[in-house]
């Protein structure tokens, strides 16, 4: 059986000419491997060289926050987050930068959230412990909090996180390199990489998506998403669009909000933040349901205004929602499309064109992951480690993630799921809805 | 009848052979002369004046003074409850004397009951000083009062008149101290707190900002708008115009609390520092000393009732010399519940063995004596005198306590009881010579016993059959 199918592949792979394999393998080489490996390894080369033409100039920019020295304000709003709230202050009043405060926002946690956190604050662990008795959501959370900041930068964090000792002062580095900016990204790994299959999978794509995605984004200028775990912004940009709206999905709806008024969003590699990822299938699915929705609700609904000409039209605004709309939204239908084609006229080969994709797409992801460790500023595991697991990532990638969205997008453009999430307290979701906010 | 005589210039009244010390102006009064009268008058009007008078005359130190029966002439009212319960009565006019004459006689009678020792600290002697006022005047209770100008707020007249206002804390460690001694029982009325730099009592609570603790502070509600997560003072969403509520971020009218918005807490902010935060501290500032203290600092203690015990009522009689804290205090001696613990080990040890160990004490017969014409430092020199003889003569291993402060209890282990006999003899003669040396005024008497321990005893009926010869 076996000796039959790999005889068949050997003969496949023989009779195969640059056309045939052009025609047969499309969808891999003018999607994936043009984007997210040539454009992607070009972009990351140039931006090798930049961050070495720019030593001078960011050590100047060190000098210069340093010499300011300004208040940072962290502020953590989250529900039922009381266990983690120890070991994240540990983590923050370990910081090397010291001019910070710390505000914790409990919004209506129902275990001893508010116990904890009127502790740290009593023994000056933490500044303020501001305590919602109901619930409004992770928005109106992070708009308490914002209340109560003083501080020239806000960042933004998630209490289940921690962070490198450097962390703060590597993520408000950016805003003295370029004065346009308003929000840094910080980079996300995962802390609990070996607790299951599925979270080493999940620490694989954060390591490319986002320490190698976001830098290739950021240095394009379309990086569009700052995570809730890790991000800071300019607290008198922030004024400016008001904090944050409803989500689920906040935190790219903030991003999109900041490059609408004209400002500049950078992603700091070496902004390190550890973060615990879903453990189980199930866990990661409603996840990655809630946060797939988010691109139908903010980029195709709430903000679709970037993409018509007006008088505050920005091409790299434009630019940014195309490529993420193309190569999330449209690009997931054109593998369906890739699929069909195949089915309708190559049904007697598809068992090689599958057999072909996989090896395709695992060699790639085998060769992406070791030449673009020259390029990650450090991980949290072994390289080595992942090794064995990367056949897997064409699975996880190519086809777990890809029906969740397809799912998602389903849910969100055809029945506006995400405004029933219980991640938001319907009081609040239903006013989103009829404002289509 | 009785012949009244009234001796204004003298300040003498003369009824039924009783004199009575006529007071009239506070100049007038010199406290020593009350020891030659029976009793004392207060005639005066004046309610400072009156609690002026009171107040000398109790806090004394001599028994002769303040235990003497206190009336106030004309009958004023006075409602200083303090004043109140260190008075005995009062008189409409002289020509009631007759009335107050039992109680006079009374409470001359009792006085004549009591002993009084010199106490070894100031401790036994605040608490033989009220005790034996308790005794004389009949007083079972000593029932704490809500007092203005206590620095405590609660005050114990008959104790705490001995203490300057802002002293009047010790009042609260003597009390405590009395009932560890069994003299008083104790029944809860209250808890206060007290200023930990100064003991006081006065203090102002005041809500202050967690950072720079000062008071000077606005508070507004803090408003959460559904509809797009604003979050901010209701300030900022105040309309000028027509007083309606608008949100800044949306501009939305807010129309329903709890459909459209709701209140999730306030926001307070600090004129001083600027400093926004949820939740004040609490800070008590003492109005003696002007310390600001976290409420969690203060120092709480309980107000109580105290009554007197039968132990009390006789430590009242014989006076009470010294308590365990005193004695506890003199080197080479150990607690007397330690000396019972290793009582009860060596009565165990000797279950199993066959040894010969013995129990022994020396007691002074006449101890009201000896600490009457004593001071208190010279009591605590007589007594780590006699410790020190006693520790000389015995082994290393044994060990001494006070029972009392007449009493001294020791442990002769592994002797036969005939050579601790000896030994003990021995020792008496060497005290009887000391005293004899050292305090040359004083006739001191010794008894003493010794019993062998048998281990079907505990050891508490080892030292009762040790200690009852001593009555």
């Amino acid at each position: 059986m076996f000796e039959e199918l790999l005889d068949n592949y050997l003969r496949f792979l023989e009779s195969l000419t640059v056309e045939h394999f052009i025609r047969l393998f499309w969808f891999y080489i003018f999607f994936e491997f043009m984007r997210y490996f040539l454009l992607e390894f070009f972009v990351l080369n140039l931006w090798k060289l930049s961050k070495l033409w720019n030593k001078k100039k960011y050590a100047k920019a060190k000098k210069e926050f340093h010499f300011e020295y300004p208040l940072v304000s962290i502020i953590i709003p989250g529900k039922n987050e009381g266990k983690h709230l120890y070991k994240l202050v540990q983590s923050l009043n370990e910081q090397t930068y010291k001019n910070t405060e710390i505000i914790v926002v409990d919004d209506g946690s129902d275990d001893d959230t508010p116990t904890i956190g009127r502790d740290l604050e009593k023994a000056g662990r933490l500044d303020v412990f501001i305590r919602n008795e109901v619930r409004g959501g992770k928005a109106s959370g992070a708009n308490t909090a914002l209340r109560f900041t003083k501080g020239k930068y806000i960042v933004h964090l998630d209490a289940d996180c921690s962070y490198d000792r450097d962390a703060i002062e590597k993520i408000i580095i950016p805003f003295y390199l370029d004065k346009d900016v308003a929000g840094v990204g910080g980079n996300v790994m995962v802390r609990n990489y070996d607790e299951s299959l599925v979270t080493t999978l999940q620490a694989i794509e954060y390591y490319d998506t986002i320490s190698i995605g976001r830098v290739v984004t950021s240095y394009l200028g379309i990086y569009r998403i700052i995570s809730g775990a890790f991000g800071a912004f300019r607290a008198d940009a922030l004024e400016q669009v008001k904090g944050w709206d409803i989500g689920p999905g906040l935190d790219g709806d903030i991003t999109v909000k900041l490059r609408k008024l004209g400002y500049k969003i950078k992603f700091e590699q070496e902004a390190v933040c550890l973060t615990s990822v879903p453990n189980t299938v199930k866990k990661l699915t409603r996840q990655r349901l809630r946060w797939d929705k988010s691109l139908i609700r903010f980029r195709v609904r709430k903000h679709k205004d970037v993409l018509i000409p007006n008088q505050a039209f920005s091409f790299l605004n434009f630019f940014a929602f195309l490529e993420n709309i193309t190569y999330n939204l449209l690009l997931n239908f054109k593998w369906y499309f890739y699929l069909g084609d195949m089915l309708i006229n190559y049904r007697s080969m598809l068992v090689n064109i599958i057999i072909t994709n996989v090896l395709l797409y695992t060699l790639t992801n085998f060769f992406k992951f070791v030449v673009y460790s020259l390029y990650r500023a450090r991980t949290n595991a072994s390289y080595t480690y992942f090794l064995i697991y990367i056949p897997c990532m064409v699975f996880y990638f190519g086809y777990y993630l890809r029906v969740v969205r397809t799912i998602a997008y389903i849910q969100e453009f055809f029945f506006k799921q995400s405004y029933k999430d219980p991640w938001n307290p319907s009081k609040t979701s239903v006013h989103a809805k009829k404002m289509n906010l | 009848m009785a012949e009244l005589k009234v001796n204004r210039e003298e300040s003498l009244v003369e009824f039924a052979g009783f004199k009575f010390l006529l007071i009239n102006s506070e100049d007038g009064l010199n406290v020593d002369r009350v020891q030659f009268h029976n009793a004392v008058i207060i005639d005066g009007n004046d309610r400072a004046f009156i609690r002026q008078i009171v107040r000398r005359i109790r806090s004394d130190n001599q028994p002769d003074i303040y235990l003497k029966p206190i009336f106030i002439l004309k009958g004023i009212n006075i409602n200083d409850p303090f004043v109140n319960k260190l008075v005995d009565g009062t008189l409409f006019s002289l020509d009631q004397i007759e009335l107050i004459i039992p109680e006079v006689e009374r409470i001359l009678t009792k006085t004549k009951d009591l002993h009084f020792t010199n106490s070894l600290s100031f401790e036994a002697q605040m608490i033989e000083k009220t005790i034996s006022f308790m005794y004389t005047c009949e007083i079972q209770d000593l029932e704490p009062i809500p007092y203005i100008y206590s620095s405590n707020n609660y005050s114990y007249p008959i104790l705490s008149v001995n203490f300057r206002q802002r002293d009047e804390h010790i009042a609260l460690d003597i009390l405590e101290i009395a009932e560890r001694e069994g003299i008083f029982d104790s029944t809860y009325i209250d808890r206060i707190y007290l200023c930990p730099s100064c003991q006081g009592g006065h203090l102002t609570y005041r809500e202050v900002c967690p950072k720079c603790g000062s008071s000077n502070s606005t508070t507004e509600d803090i408003i959460h708008h559904f509809p797009c997560a604003y979050v901010g003072p209701l300030s900022d969403f105040t309309n000028e115009i027509d007083d309606q509520l608008d949100c800044p971020k949306c501009n939305k009218r807010l129309r329903h609390i709890g459909v459209d918005y709701d209140k999730p807490s306030v926001l307070h902010e600090c004129k001083a520092c600027d400093h926004k935060f949820q939740d004040f501290n609490v800070k008590a500032k003492c109005l003696a000393c002007t310390t600001d203290n976290l409420v969690e600092q203060l120092k709480g203690k309980e107000i109580r009732k105290y009554s007197l015990t039968k132990k009390g009522e006789l430590a009242a009689i014989n006076g009470f010399v010294s308590t365990s804290k005193d004695i506890e205090e003199i080197i080479g001696t150990v607690k007397f519940e330690t000396f019972v613990t290793m009582l009860k080990y060596e009565i165990e040890r000797l279950r199993q063995t066959e040894g010969a160990s013995n129990i022994c004490a020396v007691h002074l017969s006449n101890p009201s004596q000896i600490y009457s014409k004593m001071g208190s430092e010279v009591q605590k020199v007589l007594l780590k005198d006699l410790v020190k003889v006693i520790r000389s003569n015995i082994r290393s291993s044994d060990i001494i306590s006070f029972q009392s402060s007449s009493t001294i209890i020791l442990s002769m282990n592994e002797i036969p009881t005939r050579i601790a006999k000896r030994i003990l003899s021995e020792i008496i003669d060497m005290l009887k010579r000391l005293i004899a040396t050292t305090f040359k005024d004083i006739d001191v008497e010794f008894e003493y016993e010794v019993i062998k321990l048998d281990y079907k005893l505990s050891p508490q009926l080892h030292i009762q059959q040790l200690t009852k010869a001593f009555g």
